[in-house]
């Protein structure tokens, strides 16, 4: 506490004793806290090792003790050291070598390097060469594969000793062809050797191959001679194949034709004489008594077997494209096909034919054309088969005409004059009743529409003209009036029997110009009758001749007084009164009631005119007559309306 | 390529020939194209003559190949189409259920088909149009009396809906087929209306030709 105050004096003090040495030393001495010392106190903790009591000797002796035993350390350092540095320059020799080792190594190592560059680029050479070498391989083995058959392959392509072909025969054949085609190729490149070589190996194999597939096909084809026929894929893709070879594809297809065309005529032989097994279905021929169902059932066996065989054609054809090449490949073949049959068909036909007229010729013709028809669809149209339908058809319609040309010399052959009824005779009356008979088969008939027309004209032609002529030579020793009669009744049965067909239009109105011609001489004859029933008649004449100017009034000529002339008039107006009194007795033998009616009325206008004639004249003042009206009391109007 | 048993439509083992006869209008004809093409032809010309049809069906595991014949029912051809019955096995007779005309006109039918035909020949009476039950004019009960009576099959079909078109053909064919098994038809002619197939050679053979193919060519 007391020193509080005396702090400053002591810092004055502490600085004057600095510059005191032994101030300093002591101050240092005493700040020196010795058990901080770790030097001092190890050098202590020594020095009590070996200075056991503080003696004076031993305080005598310490400098040298200690300086001995400095010695003894120096020494036993310097020994420990000697030690160090042996070691040491062993090490440095050790590593003397080392260095002197790694030298030697590092040049080897620089010379090794140098030499495994070179191993290194030697190997790129070498593996880049394999690189080269694999490829070559690769193209190699493709290059076979392409172009040359495994040895399997070409078992394929050699038949088995039973002559069957293997079922991978055309993938392998296909095989031979694209490999021949890629030689051309080759020959284009630096390869031509290898591609003549191979192009010429790929030729034999193809054509061997070629020639097997021909040879087993023409066996096939040999085999095909039943009813039905079953085409099997491998057929028809061999059938195919063959179109590479043009020339083994047609015989080919020749031979298939054949084997079919020789099929089709034994069974169509069998077919019209031994029908079915224990005779069911009959045979056709069975039936050759009713010869339209006896042509009509072979001419249907015959389409019947065309479609079979259109059928297994197509079949036989299926693995080719369908085009119009095809289509015509087809119809052809079936036309070779059907040519067997021509020969026993054109017989039977004719053999049918020579015995018929008339109508069952016609239908017979007709049913030939519809089968022409039918068939055409199916075949090619210049094959014999339709070329004898053709035929056939063109023959029993020329004999068709002929039977009908032969009716119309029959009709020319006897003129006799008609009978009192005037109407046409039994030999007409026939010959229009075939007619009839033939255009019904036409009605029923198969033919087409244009046909129709054609035959319809041309039999028309045929028949009604010779007609017409026996009608008008068997009536020339007839009354006007009676061959007029008589001829309209002919005209009209031919007439109204054409009317109930089609295109006969031209022909009737024709028939109805010839009628009406007739037509007019009765009209005139009517009338010339009445007139001359009521006397009129000469007072007719005489006005249409009179002229006034040379001869004078009408009164004053004679017989046309007003007496002479009221008589007749009276006799007219009972004409007027019940006019269907007066009619030619032979008009009531005019078949059809229209042509009398129109005679009828033709013939009532004729005389209203010829009365209007003499009316206006005897009205006429000229005339002379006084009492007019007393002699004509009716106008013409009068009349005609009385008539009508 | 190969020469597998399977070649598609055109391998088969009998051909049964079939022919279709009834009036004109009754829809013979769109029958046979909805059997064979499964379509239905609205407006469909009359039939000149006789038109052709081929399909292959399946019966109890054969193949057979109908060959089917499409009559006119037109009366002018009448002359025409009665040389197709001959040799065929089947006969579907078709009248239109809406037209009582057509039916009346069956016995007719009948009479051409039994004196035309094998006295084997199965005949399906098929009432078409039945699609038209509003128009119908013939009763289904009278029809199958008929049928009955006659001895024949009978279903009403539609070629329009194609119900029981399939079934006609078929159950003909079984019928045909059954006759086969029977032993009453004889399967060597041609002139049947049933021909087996010609027994096929495989694509093979020279030496191995098939015993019984005796053939003159
Ligand atoms: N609604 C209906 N119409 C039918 C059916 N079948 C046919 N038709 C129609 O009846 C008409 C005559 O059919 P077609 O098949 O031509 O008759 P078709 O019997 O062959 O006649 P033809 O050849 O003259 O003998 C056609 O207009 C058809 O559309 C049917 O099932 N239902
Ligand atoms: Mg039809």
């Amino acid at each position: 506490m007391e020193k509080e105050p005396s702090t400053p004096e002591i810092q004055t003090q502490q600085n004057t004793n600095l510059n005191n040495p032994i101030s300093r030393k002591l101050n240092k001495i005493l700040e020196s806290r010795i058990e901080n010392d770790k030097e001092l106190l190890e050098s202590l903790k020594t020095l009590s090792m070996f200075f056991p009591e503080n003696s004076i000797r031993s305080r005598r002796n310490l400098r040298s003790d200690i300086e001995k035993r400095s010695l003894v350390l120096n020494e036993e350092f310097l020994g420990a050291f000697r030690n160090v540095k042996e070691q040491l320059d062993d090490i440095s020799s050790i590593i003397g070598s080392m260095s002197e080792c790694s030298d030697n190594m590092l040049t080897r190592l620089k010379q090794v390097k140098l030499q495994t560059n070179e191993l290194i680029s030697k190997t790129n050479k070498l593996q880049n060469e394999k690189k080269d070498i694999d490829n070559k391989l690769k193209i190699a083995d493709k290059f076979i594969e392409k172009f040359q058959l495994q040895s399997d392959e070409v078992n394929f392509l050699t038949p088995k000793k039973d002559g069957s072909l293997h079922p991978e025969f055309f993938k392998v054949l296909e095989k031979v062809r694209t490999i021949h085609e890629n030689c051309k190729i080759l020959l284009r490149t630096n390869q031509q050797t290898a591609g003549l070589e191979i192009m010429e190996q790929m030729a034999i194999n193809q054509e061997a191959a070629y020639e097997r597939l021909y040879r087993w096909m023409q066996n096939e084809c040999r085999l095909l001679c039943s009813d039905t026929v079953e085409i099997s894929d491998f057929m028809s893709t061999a059938l195919f194949t063959l179109t590479w070879r043009p020339i083994l594809y047609k015989y080919i297809l020749d031979e298939y034709c054949n084997s079919r065309r020789n099929a089709i005529v034994k069974l169509f032989i069998d077919a019209l004489t031994k029908g079915g097994p224990s005779g069911n279905p009959r045979p056709i021929e069975l039936n050759s008594h009713d010869p339209i169902r006896y042509m009509g059932d072979i001419l249907a066996w015959i389409h019947q077997a065309t479609a079979s065989e259109h059928e297994f054609l197509r079949s036989l054809f299926r693995k080719f494209k369908n085009n119009l090449e095809l289509e015509s490949s087809i119809k052809s073949s079936l036309g070779v096909i059907m040519d067997g049959v021509c020969r026993a068909l054109r017989v039977r036909i004719e053999q049918v034919l020579v015995s018929q007229q008339d109508t069952i010729l016609y239908k017979i013709s007709n049913l030939i054309k519809f089968y022409d028809f039918t068939i055409r669809q199916r075949i090619d149209e210049s094959c014999e088969l339709i070329q004898t339908l053709v035929e056939m058809y063109q023959l029993s319609y020329k004999m068709f005409l002929n039977s009908l040309n032969i009716h119309a010399t029959r009709l020319l052959d006897k003129i006799e004059p008609p009978n009192f009824e005037l109407l046409p005779n039994e030999e007409f009356r026939r010959t229009l009743t075939l007619i009839k008979d033939i255009f019904d088969s036409y009605n029923n008939s198969v033919v087409s529409v244009n046909t129709k027309k054609d035959d319809y004209v041309q039999i028309l032609d045929c028949v009604i003209e010779p007609m017409l002529q026996m009608c008008s030579l068997s009536a020339v020793n007839l009354s006007a009036i009676d061959m007029a009669v008589y001829m309209i009744n002919c005209i009209y049965s031919i007439h109204s029997m054409l009317s109930l067909y089609e295109y006969t239009d031209s022909k009737l109105e024709k028939l109805e110009a010839q009628i009406d011609a007739h037509l007019d001489t009765l009209c005139n004859e009517q009338a010339y009758f009445i007139l001359s029933k009521t006397d009129l008649l000469d007072a007719f004449k005489i006005i249409q001749s009179h002229d006034k100017k040379v001869r004078g009034p009408l009164v004053n000529v004679l017989g046309m007084d007003s007496n002479t002339l009221k008589s007749a008039m009276s006799k007219f107006d009972i004409y007027l009164a019940a006019p269907d009194n007066l009619i030619v007795s032979q008009f009531n033998l005019l078949l059809g009631s229209s042509i009398r009616l129109k005679l009828k009325q033709k013939s009532v206008r004729l005389v209203s005119d010829a009365y209007k004639l003499i009316y206006d004249a005897i009205t006429d003042p000229e005339n002379g007559y006084s009492n007019s009206n007393s002699i004509v009391p009716r106008t013409p109007d009068q009349t005609l309306k009385l008539l009508s | 390529m190969s020469n597998s048993t399977n070649s598609g439509p055109y391998n088969y083992t009998y051909i049964f020939k079939y022919i279709i006869i009834g009036d004109m209008g009754v829809g013979k004809s769109c029958l046979l194209h909805q059997f064979t093409e499964k379509k239905f032809m609205a407006d469909c010309p009359h039939t000149i003559g006789v038109e052709f049809g081929t399909r292959i069906i399946e019966v109890s595991g054969q193949k057979i190949k109908l060959q089917i014949w499409d009559t006119a029912g037109q009366e002018r051809f009448r002359a025409v189409t009665r040389s197709y019955y001959r040799g065929a096995a089947g006969a579907l007779m078709v009248y239109d259920i809406t037209r009582r005309s057509t039916y009346n006109h069956l016995s007719s039918w009948l009479t051409d088909a039994r004196s035309l035909t094998h006295p084997n020949t199965v005949i399906y009476l098929i009432g078409n149009k039945g699609d038209l039950e509003a128009q119908r004019d013939v009763s289904y009960e009278e029809a199958k009396q008929f049928a009955d009576e006659n001895g024949l099959l009978f279903l009403e079909a539609s070629a329009k809906t194609g119900q029981n078109v399939e079934e006609a053909f078929l159950e003909t064919a079984k019928k045909i087929y059954q006759n086969i098994l029977d032993g009453s038809l004889d399967l060597n002619a041609a002139e049947t209306g049933v021909q087996p197939k010609q027994p096929m050679p495989k694509p093979v053979s020279n030496e191995a030709k098939p015993s019984d193919s005796q053939c003159s060519c």
